[in-house]
């Protein structure tokens, strides 16, 4: 491209260096970031009957949830599980904002993670700015290099993790160990492991700034009783600097003493006194930053704090509202059709499979057959055996399955079929059903349609 | 005013923000569309299509599939953003001097 601005492309863009703050929310978010990262590494270590209790084996293609075996069939599961995920986040914006983004979007809680080993080996905010401003000496390259270490390390864990999700992680580990990994799990694992490194530790508020689609929609889901971050304009203004101890009416003065806390812990640094702006990811630092400075001027806490557009304006809020209604609504029945349909469902899963190549074929004796691949999926885990059975037209028999079917536990079981008519039963096209049903217990018992091809009448 | 250095006012450039953007999107969509793609088809059963002695495992199918899957989308909105910037604005034809 050729653009003026193509120059500019490279330019070192300017730095962020958040101030630490503690408080409230600082502590909230301490526990959401550890819980949930904890979730995380931890997860793929957990032993559920003899074997890794979340694993998406995709090379078996089957995914492992705790009891539950998952096949490709089982997709309106995933898809629906999909669907739930996004209700959700609907849900919980239009009543709290950007909850998730402050305290459960990956991005935010793994850049915590960063900033936090930026904290140890590099020092608070100002010292940041001192190192980053200082010639290179011994004591910064041990201290970028420090960090760095913590970074690449922290990194690798996490794609090792990532790939423990796929891969049964113990002998992952083991064969990371024994230097004997295979090559596309050592490229997913780096893979995500850069992803990382560079998501937390470079680009960071930008990701939310610039790339993140739902920084920008977000608001579409917002209304006057939507939880968000707000500075109390007629309590602070106008704002002004003073002594402990002034009166603030005797100089004219509001709440806000203009200190700009709020602005230098800001990850994204905006300053809320101008207002709810798309760049807040609503982490409540700024109202941890602001709480503390009232507290020490012995004024009411609250002047940077969660509230309504509606509270503000002294109106009252409402948490039920038609928009939180039906998100709620919505996202109970899907929850539970999802709960009812994995419990009631049948373990087993029978595909019919016609022959495409030939419509029909006539044998001896007037009569005429097709053919068709039948699939059956055992997904308990004990084998099982399975009664096949053909019906949808008088005189329809079903030529090639045994009378009882053994699939093993979690198996499959490819049979090709025939299916047989006399041709005055058969003529034109009929819709037939395959059942199979388990010998040992009839509950077992699935049905599948397909369709019987005759010569034309 | 609140000192410069006390701001974010750190703004990427234009290019630079498309470049992330299309990368990063199409990755997310990438990501969605692989995981959809490969619910329902099964990498082996794929790879008889295109050559019968095409010997590879499921692990290269997904990669492949994935890889596949993030240029297609990157090629897309990359497009998309680079003609939506590089379209004429109305004040080109008035031809100031």
């Amino acid at each position: 491209m050729n653009s003026p601005a193509g120059a500019s492309m490279y330019e070192s863009a300017k730095k962020i260096y958040p101030r630490e703050i503690g408080g409230r929310f600082a502590r909230l978010s301490y526990i959401a970031t550890l819980s949930l990262l904890g979730i995380f590494y931890f997860l793929p270590w957990l032993t559920w009957d003899d074997r890794q209790a979340v694993l998406f084996d995709l090379p078996a293609r089957k995914f492992y949830l705790l009891g539950l075996t998952l096949w490709p069939q089982d997709f309106p599961y995933l898809a629906l599980l999909l669907i739930i995920a996004a209700l959700s986040l609907f849900f919980f914006t239009a009543l709290a904002g950007r909850l998730w983004c402050g305290f459960a979007c990956p991005q935010t809680v793994w850049t915590e993670i960063f900033i936090w080993m930026e904290q140890w080996t590099e020092g608070t905010r100002s010292q940041r700015m001192k190192l980053d401003k200082a010639p290179w000496s011994f004591e910064k390259l041990r201290k970028k290099a420090s960090k760095q270490l913590l970074w690449i390390t922290f990194s690798m864990w996490t794609g090792f993790t990532f790939v423990g999700y796929f891969t049964p992680i113990r002998e992952l580990g083991a064969d990371i160990v024994a230097l004997n990994v295979g090559g596309w799990t050592f490229f997913w694992g780096t893979f995500y492991g850069l992803a990382t490194y560079g998501n937390a530790g470079y680009l960071r508020e930008q990701v939310c700034k610039y790339m993140c689609p739902y920084a920008r929609f977000q608001s579409a889901m917002f209304d006057k009783d939507t939880l968000i971050i707000s500075y109390d304009e007629d309590r602070g203004e106008p704002r002004g600097s003073r002594k402990r101890g002034d009166d603030p009416a005797e100089k004219g003065l509001g709440d806000c003493i203009d200190c700009t806390l709020c602005v230098q812990v800001c990850p994204t640094g905006i300053d809320i006194r101008e207002g709810l702006q798309y760049e807040c990811i609503a982490c409540a630092a700024c109202i941890d930053a602001c709480d503390s400075v009232m507290d020490k001027m012995n004024y009411p806490r609250g002047l940077v704090r969660f509230t309504t557009e509606n509270s503000l304006k002294q109106r009252p809020s409402r948490i039920l509202r038609p928009r939180t209604i039906i998100y709620a609504t919505l996202l109970l029945s899907l929850c539970s059709g999802l709960v009812y349909s994995l419990a009631t469902r049948t373990p087993l899963i029978l595909d019919v499979i016609r022959d495409r190549n030939s419509l029909y074929r006539e044998i001896p004796d007037d009569r005429v057959e097709n053919i068709y691949t039948l699939k059956l999926i055992n997904q308990s885990h004990e084998p099982r055996s399975f009664v096949l059975r053909v019906t949808g037209f008088a005189g329809i028999e079903l030529d090639g399955a045994p009378g009882q079917i053994l699939v093993e536990g979690g198996g499959v079981m490819s049979l090709p079929v025939r299916v047989r008519a006399h041709r005055d039963d058969a003529q034109g096209i009929h819709a037939i059903h395959f059942s199979a049903t388990a010998v040992d217990d009839p509950g077992v018992h699935v049905e599948e349609d397909s369709r019987f091809l005759g010569p034309t009448p | 005013m609140i000192e410069e250095e006390y701001r974010g006012a750190e703004r990427w450039s234009r290019n630079r923000q498309a470049v992330f953007t299309v990368v990063w999107i199409s990755f997310l969509s990438a990501a969605i569309g692989t995981m959809v793609f490969f619910a329902l088809f099964d990498p082996v059963d794929l790879t008889g299509i295109f050559d019968a002695d095409l010997d590879i495992d499921r692990d290269a199918g997904y990669a492949a599939g994935f890889f596949f899957f993030w240029v297609l989308c990157a090629l897309c909105s990359g497009m998309t953003a680079f003609l939506v910037r590089t379209a004429p604005k109305r004040k080109a034809k008035q031809h100031k001097q």
